[in-house]
């Protein structure tokens, strides 16, 4: 596998963090600074849209990781962009304004993460039913469903996990 | 036993009419449908057993297939359109995930639509072949001819 | 009766009602619909015939397919991942399975690269004649759905007789293959791409000078390169409007770039350039499966990577140390070093990926598919407003969207 150095880019200046994992080139960012990356990013040629989501890190603080990916047609490179929520206040800024198919993967964080955006549109769920309690994809929420008898998550996953 | 006689006759003519022209209602839900969808086609041609109108409209069939995974934003749907249908009525129930919630124990899914509607017949498969289809129908078809003019209780 | 009521959070904007007193009618198209290629729920706002709004309602198949895929180890996921977008299973399959290769650090051997390439062409295809046969069918072009289905069954034999499956293969893991390709089978794919172009050349002259067929989809859901890429699309979406852009040949995977096939593109931006897209790009697939057949290597079809994949089962006989992998495998499980990564494949609807987030234990922290579906069904709304109801058949035939894969 080839070890790609990151290059600095036109986030320069916002980059707290930046890497290659895997092949792929990422930078963190402050999520006051969210919007203006996403700004100069597109202004920068990354026009494509990829995905918005979250990441839940129980037990670790900051709690959730926001990855928002875009990509470039043109110059045919990809790039991710991470900021950190704590977990007693997971909001961050709307980028949909920016990024229009942002609108429904903020809607859809939300109602599985319970990510505040604001500034959204119309901040509701998405894939779940409107009466819904929880956000199912923390790591708190179990897995849900019949409990097996007998199965080695029998006790920790489906009901309540704690742990991974 | 001459109004015996006359009842069973009529409830042998009755039911062979029943089964041989089952139509059943589109709902097709996930990857079930697109096996459905292969019944339908030309190689196993669900039309032979009278199925040839898979009517849109709940009101105008007898046998709800579900296809497929049923969610829990879909579960009150799906029971609308089944007390939409009219007597008699019959429901298969095709595939693990209609029949227990196969492969997806978890929040999103009922698990199992018999939850929900009194189903008849159960398919297993993921998706089940055609002719695990074929021979659902064929099952209820004996269903229907036994139950005769007696409706259901 | 809630769950049926139009959901919060549903912006509809109505007219206010002229001097004539008269208001837009607000039409539920769906969940169960004959037309919406699954549950799909749209509620349209009508002025007379004219559509003023059609705002996409989902939901109804969310399966909890990302939750599910934390509770499973890596080599288990793979089964999951077969299920969301179901009219493309293997090549969900790719996705994750590159995804992981590249955490692991592995490649997969050439033969492996080789018969995936064949069976994601194969599964373009077949899907490709469902967009063609539930199209058509939609339209009242009832024969051609038959024809597709006809050819659909020969290669799900295919897909039966090389892993077992009809449909959801799981064929394609982490790693490498299920399983080596039978002699049955090749000589099936080689009699399959023998008599494909005459099948397709059926299908076009059942529709493609068809008179109906084209006064129902030419000018129909205009959408240019622009609002197509901006708007997220991907895909025949944007190819259909003259925009090049296809991951096999931008960002290859898995050995595309050694085939030789073109990117069709077409530049009028409506339903029926999307329709010779899509015919085209089975031609295309035709080619490219020639070319991977009459030039398959030999040699293994799984990486030697012991910790893994486990060893033969001959060698438990003699091996402790194969005894061992074999025992941590199925009971535990691998360990991608903690990392994440994105990998993308094109998918017979546009950029499909597959998110994976490790943590370092052998199930995955987070991982999420980022769905083609999901971003072009957002392009509806924007090809619909200002058509007549009947063109939002066609719309939606055109965006072939699969519900699975939108909802998850």
């Amino acid at each position: 596998m080839s070890k790609k150095k990151a290059t600095k880019s036109t986030l320069e200046p916002l980059t707290v963090a930046r890497g290659v994992g895997a092949g792929d080139d990422w930078v963190t960012v402050e999520v006051g600074d969210l919007r203006e990356a996403m700004a100069t990013l597109k202004s920068d040629g990354y026009k494509a849209y990829g995905f918005v989501t979250c990441v839940d890190h129980l037990p670790a603080e900051p709690r959730f990781e926001l990855i928002y990916q875009v990509r470039d047609m043109d110059r045919k490179r990809q790039m991710r962009v991470r900021t950190f929520l704590p977990a007693d206040q997971p909001s961050a800024p709307t980028v949909s304004d920016i990024y229009p198919p942002a609108n429904w993967d903020e809607r859809e964080t939300f109602d599985l993460f319970g990510i505040d955006f604001e500034g959204h549109p119309d901040l509701t769920r998405i894939l779940l039913p409107d009466d819904w309690v929880g956000h199912p994809l923390r790591r708190d929420y179990p897995v849900g469903g019949e409990t097996v008898d007998f199965s080695e998550d029998h006790a920790t996953w489906q009901t309540a996990p704690e742990r991974a | 036993m001459g109004e015996n006689l006359l009842i069973t006759t009529l409830g042998k003519l009755v039911g062979w009419g029943r089964a041989n022209s089952v139509w059943p209602a589109q709902f097709g839900l996930a990857c079930c449908a697109i096996e459905m969808m292969h019944t339908v086609g030309p190689n196993m041609d669900i039309a032979r057993f009278g199925s040839e109108a898979l009517r849109a409209s709940p009101r105008q069939a007898d046998l709800m297939i579900v296809a497929g995974r049923v969610a829990q934003k879909m579960a009150p749907v799906l029971r609308t359109i089944y007390d939409q249908m009219p007597e008699p009525k019959w429901v298969i129930s095709m595939g693990a995930c209609a029949s227990t919630g196969g492969v997806f124990n978890n929040y999103a899914l009922v698990q199992g639509v018999d939850k929900l509607v009194p189903v008849d017949v159960y398919i297993p498969g993921c998706p089940p072949r055609p002719e695990d289809l074929v021979n659902a129908i064929m099952i209820l078809q004996e269903k229907i001819k036994q139950q005769g003019i007696m409706p259901r209780v | 009766m809630e769950a049926l009521a139009t959901p919060k959070g549903i912006i509809i904007t109505r007219s206010p009602g002229d001097a004539a007193g008269q208001q837009w009618l607000t039409v539920n198209f769906g969940p169960q619909h004959p037309s919406t290629h699954g549950v799909l729920r749209l509620i349209v706002d009508l002025d007379g015939e004219i559509i003023r709004a059609a705002k996409p309602v989902i939901g109804y198949l969310h399966t909890g397919i990302e939750k599910q895929m934390e509770a499973l180890r890596y080599q288990q996921g793979v089964v999951v991942t077969d299920r969301h977008d179901y009219l493309s299973p293997p090549i969900n399959n790719l996705a994750y399975a590159l995804a992981v290769e590249r955490l692991m650090g592995v490649e997969a051997t050439p033969r492996a690269q080789a018969l995936r390439v064949i069976m994601c062409e194969l599964t373009r295809i077949s899907s490709h004649l469902v967009y063609l046969g539930t199209s058509s069918l939609e339209l009242g072009a009832l024969t051609a759905f038959f024809y597709c289905m006809r050819e659909r069954d020969t290669i799900l034999t295919m897909n039966e007789e090389i892993s077992g499956f009809r449909m959801h293969t799981s064929y394609i893991r982490p790693g490498g293959l299920m399983a080596d390709s039978t002699p049955r089978w090749l000589d099936m794919l080689d009699q399959f791409v023998t008599t494909m172009p005459a099948h397709i050349d059926q299908y076009e002259e059942l529709l493609t000078q068809n008179p109906i067929w084209r006064s129902r989809t030419i000018g129909v859901g205009i959408l240019s390169a622009a609002d197509a890429v901006e708007y997220g699309g991907s895909g025949p979406m944007v190819r259909g409007s003259g925009l090049a852009w296809d991951l096999r040949k931008d960002e290859p995977y898995s050995g595309y770039e050694k085939y030789d096939f073109e990117v069709v593109t077409e530049q009028a931006c409506d339903c029926y350039a999307r329709y010779k897209v899509r015919v085209r790009e089975m031609r295309e697939s035709v080619k490219i499966l020639r070319q991977a057949l009459d030039t398959l290597p030999d040699g293994p079809i799984n990486v030697d990577d012991r910790k893994m994949l486990p060893p033969p089962r001959e060698e438990l006989d003699t091996s402790m140390e194969a005894v061992i992998h074999h025992f941590k495998l199925f009971t535990e499980g691998y360990s991608p070093p903690a990392g994440d990564v994105y990998q993308a494949v094109e998918s017979a609807r546009g950029e499909n990926g597959c998110y994976i987030v490790s943590d370092g234990t052998h199930k995955p922290r987070r991982v999420k598919f980022r769905s083609a579906s999901f971003n072009n069904l957002q392009l509806v709304e924007r090809m619909s407003v200002g058509s007549m109801i009947a063109d939002l058949i066609a719309i939606i035939g055109t965006a072939d969207t699969v519900l699975g894969d939108v909802d998850r």
